[in-house]
């Protein structure tokens, strides 16, 4: 009897040392993750998967549709000042913290001052900030009071600029409650949730999963399930046979060899949700380092001799497009009327000989960097050239930081890579990659007319007039072959019939305010 | 004994010291670097690079950064991970600690019984349809791959069958496939173990002597043979154990569970030097534990050894 009981006791001492717990799974919808987030606040979010479960729980000015169109979140309307230097936010009333405070232009400005904070260890969305009046000063510990945004009234903010930044209303803010620093501490993101969205954040076992819970004074109402559960599944097998046994509602797929075997499954695809990602994938040509490149006939060849639909066809197997531009498709700039490029081999062979390359003859030696998992895209560009060209290219594959680092240092001749969007807008891809004194240009291409161009779009703050000025920068840079666009890549997601509401859009998933389980 | 505790414990020491002095060399002199992987896209950006190899201490050279580190270490101090921003080793490990011990304890109390049992019968009957029949499982258990053998099992119990599910850290059920996919080859190895030992006892003089002073064969084989049989078979269930535990790292990965093994896979490949070595000089700990248990239970089992120690 006594030794029954003292069984009974180790055998629940043994499951609470494992960390059993048992938990009812109510009507929570679960995702798989497939790596912990890298943080779990919003002050030095910079990454991924923290993107994926934070955007549930933490809000911007702005949201984006499927569609790539931009609506209003926690702003209801915002207007730039005539010179550009201002924009006023009118906020969105009756929005409650999870706190229980009510949101307002007070917190707009605490939350872009505690990114400032010396010290705060702020994420991406500090680069946002450095326009603003004053927040070098805020920075550098002289004040604690962001000169540049001042409280209109309770629901009104004015953003004051010392140079335009027409965009600032879609930057990835995530606005939060920040007097929860000062009484919980710098730690208080583990014990409580500041944000205005839909789910608040309960828990996050590491290794385990990260649960998030219905916020029922939500303004757009309260979602009709329990809670979110994002299940961290490193394995991608184990995850789809998590999924086949129905023990994920939402299956993010990461790897194009898993989507591929999805699509030829057909009980599978029937569940798939498709949809361009916004991604560019591009051919890097550094003029400097290869010489060449600075003949504008060899880069055309190197860009009319791979064929874009077989490779998005037999490659991807249809889970890719052709890119012709440099902005996909769903993003806000976007232009379809983007010329298309043919696949040419014989004119690019002409090119080649006219430019004093015959059959590839007298080409010094060339590599294509990339990384091992992309080594097949890379090989298939080769064996085009080997083709097409007779130019013979080596494969290079790098270690992925040593990549990184040698690439943002300007010193790859020749490579193959790609650039996805952080906040919804074709600015995103010209400037960063393009533009010639962004730090991540790296192709090192230099183009005063398209630089001119850009310049005038940041501070364009109406759309359509700015959409207009990407283009021409656009076609500028695709008629001089500074470079061409490979492939965009399809994602892939699946969910279960019974689950309603889920979107995946170019950028990610858009929130699950409105999930229903059936 | 106390002596003999005290002995062991003190042997242990070097053992430490070495294991510390070998993983902080093997994470160092491996190519790879945890700045530039936490650099990221912003990689090649001096600045901020040199600013986070200062606020890591990676910028000392690396025998100061060995003398600090074991320091720190002395104290209880396992440092800060690499991965997780701001967050102790400590913290990372927490959760995990118990979960690959006692997967791979469980494991062990499971192969036990059933490879001696095994052994045992077959050794038994040895030369008959039983003993061939046992001999072909054994083998079999011992050459499949472990993880050949989780996907046939998560495929026919799990997706089929529903009786337990896929994956995960949750309920008792999930530590089911994990634990039987691991006691499988140790069983194997084990009956093996046991067979070739009874067989070699049963030809004993002792064994002889008990069966021709007329005792029944129930007792001869309980009495004096598995007795005789158990004291080799527990000397390998400490190296077993240390075998168990590393192939935790493998079911861990299959089975998702967020164990010790999956998370130093994890931050071996993101440098995370500081959780590699803690969960490395873990898995120490818990091989020396476990060698040290097994010795005092040989006392227990055979009353020669006792009388060893106390001279």
């Amino acid at each position: 009897m006594i030794a029954g009981k003292l069984m009974r006791g180790l055998v629940v001492a043994l499951l609470v040392a494992a960390g059993f717990t048992g938990q009812a799974q109510a009507r929570d919808l679960r995702i798989n993750i497939n790596a912990d987030p890298e943080m779990i606040d919003p002050v030095t979010f910079s990454a991924l998967i923290a993107g994926d479960v934070l955007r549930n729980v933490y809000q911007n000015f702005t949201r984006v549709d499927e569609t790539g169109k931009v609506l209003p979140a926690l702003a209801l309307k915002w207007t730039a000042s005539p010179d550009n230097l201002t924009w006023r936010f009118e906020l969105r009333p009756n929005v409650k913290f999870h706190t229980g405070r009510p949101f307002g232009a007070k917190d707009v400005k605490a939350s872009f001052e505690a990114l400032l904070t010396p010290g705060s260890k702020a994420g991406l969305q500090l680069q946002y900030l450095q326009r603003i009046v004053g927040a070098k000063e805020v920075q550098d510990g002289k004040t604690k009071d962001l000169a540049g945004v001042k409280v209109v009234s309770p629901l009104v903010v004015d953003v004051n600029f010392s140079a335009p930044d027409v965009l600032f209303p879609v930057y990835p803010f995530m606005f939060f409650d920040t007097q929860v620093v000062a009484d919980k501490g710098p730690n208080w993101f583990m014990q409580v949730s500041a944000g205005t969205g839909p789910y608040k954040f309960a828990e996050w076992k590491r290794g385990q999963s990260v649960y998030l819970q219905a916020f029922k004074d939500y303004y757009e109402g309260a979602p009709k399930i329990d809670g979110i559960r994002f299940i961290i599944v490193p394995s991608e097998e184990t995850s789809v046979t998590m999924y086949e046994a129905g023990e994920l509602d939402v299956l993010m797929v990461a790897s194009t060899d898993l989507a591929r075997r999805i699509m030829r499954d057909a009980k599978l695809k029937a569940e798939a949700q498709t949809v361009s990602a916004a991604q560019i994938n591009y051919l890097g040509m550094n003029q400097n380092l290869y010489a060449p490149f600075k003949d504008k006939r060899v880069r055309e060849a190197f860009c009319i001799s791979i064929d874009r639909d077989a490779m998005t066809r037999g490659l991807f197997g249809g889970l890719a497009q052709p890119l012709y531009g440099q902005i996909t498709p769903g993003i806000p700039g976007y232009n379809p009327a983007v010329k298309k490029i043919a696949y040419d081999p014989e004119r690019a062979k002409k090119l080649m000989a006219d430019a004093g390359y015959p059959n590839g003859r007298g080409l010094p030696p060339l590599k294509i960097a990339n990384l091992a998992p992309f080594r097949n895209e890379v090989a298939y560009y080769a064996d085009q050239w080997k083709q097409n060209l007779g130019v013979t290219v080596d494969l290079d594959l790098q270690e992925r930081a040593t990549f990184l680092r040698s690439l943002n240092a300007g010193e790859t001749p020749f490579f193959s890579w790609g650039w996805t969007a952080d906040y919804p807008d074709a600015l995103y891809y010209l400037s960063q990659v393009w533009y010639s004194k962004s730090p991540f240009n790296r192709a090192r291409y230099s183009n005063p007319g398209f630089d001119a161009l850009i310049d005038r779009a940041t501070i364009t703050p109406d759309n359509q007039t700015r959409y207009k000025q990407y283009a021409a920068a656009e076609s500028l840079l695709l008629d001089d072959w500074g470079t061409c666009g490979l492939f965009v890549r399809t994602a892939v997601a699946l969910v279960k019939p019974n689950v309603k509401g889920v979107v995946l859009a170019p950028m990610r998933m858009l929130p699950y305010g409105k999930v229903t389980i059936g | 004994m106390a002596a003999y505790v005290l002995r062991r414990l003190l042997g242990l020491f070097p053992v430490l010291v070495a294991v510390v002095l070998l993983t902080f060399a093997a994470n160092r002199f491996v190519p790879g670097d945890p700045i530039t992987i936490m650099l990221g896209d912003q990689g090649g950006n001096l600045q901020l690079e040199r600013k986070l190899r200062r606020e890591y201490g990676l910028d000392r050279p690396v025998a100061v950064q060995f003398a600090d580190y074991v320091g720190k270490l002395a104290h209880g101090d396992f440092g800060l991970s690499f991965r997780y921003p701001g967050v102790p080793v400590t913290q990372v490990i927490k959760d995990a600690l118990w979960i690959s011990p006692l997967i791979a304890a469980s494991a062990l109390a499971l192969a036990i019984p059933i490879g001696i049992a095994l052994g045992i019968v077959a050794a038994l009957r040895r030369n008959t349809l039983a003993d061939t029949g046992i001999i072909l499982v054994l083998v079999a258990g011992l050459s499949i791959p472990n993880f050949a053998l989780a996907a046939f099992f998560v495929w026919g119990f799990a997706l089929k069958l529903h009786w337990v599910p896929v994956a995960g850290w949750t309920t008792w059920q999930h530590a089911i496939l994990p634990v039987v996919l691991l006691a499988i080859p140790a069983a194997a190895y084990l009956a093996r173990l046991a067979r070739t030992f009874m067989l070699e006892v049963l030809q004993q003089d002792y064994v002889r002597t008990a069966r021709a002073k007329g005792l029944s064969e129930r007792l001869v084989v309980w009495r004096h043979g598995l007795r005789n049989v158990l004291v080799p078979v527990l000397t390998v269930c400490g190296v077993i154990f240390g075998g168990l535990i590393t192939g935790t790292i493998v079911i861990e990965t299959i089975f998702n569970i967020p164990g010790l093994g999956r998370i130093a896979i994890e931050s071996i490949f993101a440098r995370d030097y500081p959780v590699t070595m803690a969960i490395v000089m873990l898995f120490t700990l818990f091989y020396a534990a476990i060698n040290f248990a097994v010795d005092v239970l040989y006392g227990l089992v055979d009353p020669r050894i006792r009388v060893e120690a106390k001279r």
